[in-house]
């Protein structure tokens, strides 16, 4: 399944705070976002700012077990997990996310520390028929990211900042403008510390074509209309 | 004006991408407090996606009247002592007032931090270059500039103490009793001999606890190397021939990155350099590219700042003190780690005696007093002249000259 562009997506850490409230979050964002990615819970989510890890801590259920708690699929869904978690059991999270629905899995740490596996991800996501997608920061080497375009990813994600939910002052603008010429036609989302829908219109108007949105929806996953409200707000960000 | 309008940001052009800063668990987010104490434009150079930055022109005019372009000379007094037909070049950065190539990064750091409204700077110093260089550029634009200075440098190069104050700076012995980290070194060892990570953990615990403060750090930050690449930008234009091996010495890694970035960048786009080989020396008293690990750990021993993936031999470890004491530092630069681990540079640690010899050496021959943590890359360029064939063409880069070495020069023969 592609991801509608323009877009919004939505950012939840499996069974966080509960497995109840969790399939109620799903439930209810997918009504209002394009896509939704779903975080395996883990002991060591290094790439996340602290709200986010709380939830990796908070979460009912841990690992693959936590993820494989429904059928996804009412709007494209990514898995979200650490190669360190699974560095001989790839295969596995990428079947699993194949069983209950996925569209992709997204391993934020695969090209900055596990670039070796780089292939044997893209080769097992094929395997499952499903599209590779790729994480990368703005600095990441301009050659690798020509390589990734050649793996027709589904999308490719930009961190924008050094961590989730953590704003830094960088220009983000210019540096989605930058990593648009390099990533070519493939969708580019663009992700971390979004929480406005005059932020949302900037990113996509540097030329992203979908933002996801997960930390500041975190104190209002166990309100459903809290949490809709929000995204529909921030859906007046799209043009 | 022939200094360079641009700066070179390698990390764009790396075989593999740079692991991102982490926040450890125990703490709350030291991603955030990034925001605090570093001028915001530093931070954006951080992860910037442009392969040449553009140096503002009121930072090259600054470069230009403390004397950029450094020279670029041919060692012929050098070359003729060791009479094997090898020819030498070495990049002069000691010839800017401050006495290394600290400036480099100290005027944009000083000029980034007015530019956020700071009244004031605050930095570490190990053997005093980089705590020299940051009070000769606040001096240069107008703010004051607050120096923690490791102890046993303190006590032992005690011209650079005085000149800083010349400047205009503060200069503290760290650890220091201004700071509770200083405090607590002080207690658990009252001999401390302090260590750079040491003082900058001081440095930015004195930086949070005032207002108008900005924390500006002398090495290992991408953004350092991106401003110490101005000197290899120039070797550029300035060579006259490719080189076999290019070397420099690691502190932090910022001269030896400064210097060869823009000749590896080069390389790995396939753009020249093919041959070159490219070596980074360190001191015996902190030898974390030889001996260290690959891993997150923290630039500074408090673990105030963001963990970075780089080659380190832990945070926490104090070097025995060298004459070299700008090289005693317990991580290298993450680019330079990489390229480290790549092998792409090679590395080699020496010890002081050996050093010192080859600076008396390069004294006597080209007549320029080398410091002690350049000598490493004089003695490496020796040690490597003696071994390659004839026409080999070697470049190192001279990070800064000796005069204020006293100590180093009266305690060893
Ligand atoms: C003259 C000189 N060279 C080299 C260094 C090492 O630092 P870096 O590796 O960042 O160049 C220092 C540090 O104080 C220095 O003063």
């Amino acid at each position: 399944m592609e991801i509608r562009r323009p877009g919004i997506g939505a950012y939840v850490t499996a069974t966080y705070p509960s497995k109840n409230d969790f399939l109620n979050a799903v439930r209810c964002l997918s009504e209002v976002s394009d896509f939704l990615e779903v975080g395996i819970p883990t002991n060591n989510p290094k790439y996340d700012g602290p709200v986010i890890r709380k939830t990796h801590f908070a979460s009912e259920l841990k690992g693959l077990d936590a993820v494989n708690v429904t059928r996804y699929g009412k709007v494209p869904t990514i898995l979200m997990g650490y190669v360190e978690d699974y560095v001989n059991n790839l295969e596995l999270v990428i079947k699993t996310a194949s069983e209950v629905g996925a569209s992709s899995v997204l391993l934020p740490d695969l090209l900055f520390e596990h670039l070796d596996k780089l292939e044997e991800y893209v080769m097992a996501m094929r395997n499952h028929s499903l599209r590779p997608v790729f994480f990368i920061s703005s600095n990441t080497p301009h050659r690798l990211v020509s390589v990734l375009v050649k793996y027709e990813p589904l999308f490719i994600y930009l961190g924008l900042y050094a961590a989730t939910g953590i704003k830094l002052p960088l220009y983000i603008e210019r540096n989605i403008k930058e990593v648009r010429k390099l990533v070519d036609n493939v969708t580019l989302i663009a992700g971390f510390a979004i929480n406005t829908p005059e932020m949302v219109k900037l990113v996509i108007g540097a030329g992203a074509d979908a933002v996801v949105v997960g930390t500041a929806l975190v104190d209002k996953l166990t309100n459903q209309r809290a949490c809709m409200e929000f995204m529909l707000s921030l859906r007046g960000g799209l043009p | 004006m022939n200094v360079p309008h641009y700066w070179y940001n390698i990390n764009v052009d790396l075989l593999k991408p740079l692991p991102p800063p982490i926040d450890p668990y125990e703490t709350d987010s030291r991603i955030a407090l990034l925001m605090r104490i570093l001028p915001s434009e530093l931070l954006d150079q951080e992860f910037t996606p442009l392969r040449y930055v553009p140096i503002p022109e009121e930072i090259r005019e600054l470069y230009e009247r403390m004397g950029r372009p450094t020279p670029f000379k041919r060692a012929h007094g050098l070359e003729r002592a060791l009479g094997n037909g090898i020819r030498i070049y070495y990049k002069f950065e000691g010839a800017l007032p401050a006495g290394s190539h600290k400036l480099n990064t100290a005027i944009p750091q000083v000029h980034y931090a007015m530019r956020d409204g700071a009244k004031e700077v605050v930095t570490e110093t190990g053997a005093g270059q980089w705590g020299l260089a940051v009070s000769l550029a606040a001096a240069l634009m107008g703010v004051k500039a607050t120096v923690f200075m490791t102890k046993n440098s303190y006590l032992n190069k005690t011209h650079r103490v005085l000149f800083m104050k010349t400047y205009g700076a503060d200069v503290y012995p760290s650890p220091s009793e201004l700071t509770r980290y200083g405090r607590e070194a002080i207690k658990s060892r009252p001999d401390h001999p302090g260590s750079l990570g040491l003082a900058i953990t001081e440095a930015i615990e004195f930086t949070l606890g005032g207002e108008g403060r900005k924390y500006i750090p002398g090495s290992v930050l991408g953004f350092v190397v991106l401003h110490q690449t101005v000197i290899g930008q120039e070797v550029l234009q300035q060579m006259p021939e490719e080189p076999d091996l290019v070397i420099g010495c690691v502190g932090g890694g910022s001269n030896f990155s400064g210097f060869s970035f823009p000749m590896i960048g080069a390389r790995l786009r396939n753009e020249g350099f093919e041959k070159t080989r490219f070596l980074a020396v360190e001191s015996m008293a902190a030898p974390k590219l030889t001996s260290g690990k690959y891993m997150y750990d923290f630039p500074d021993t408090g673990g105030l700042l963001p963990m970075i993936k780089m080659l380190t031999l832990g945070h926490d470890y104090v070097p025995p003190p060298t004459h070299a004491a700008g090289l005693r530092y317990h991580g290298a630069a993450p680019s330079l780690s990489m390229l480290v681990r790549e092998g792409i540079v090679e590395a080699r640690a020496y010890g002081q005696e050996e050093v010192m010899e080859a600076a008396r050496l390069f004294a006597r021959t080209e007549g320029i007093i080398p410091a002690p943590e350049s000598a490493h890359a004089i003695k490496a360029a020796i040690d490597e002249a003696r071994r390659m064939p004839r026409d080999s063409v070697i470049f190192f880069n001279l990070s800064g000259h000796g005069l204020l070495d006293v100590d180093a020069y009266s305690n060893t023969r």
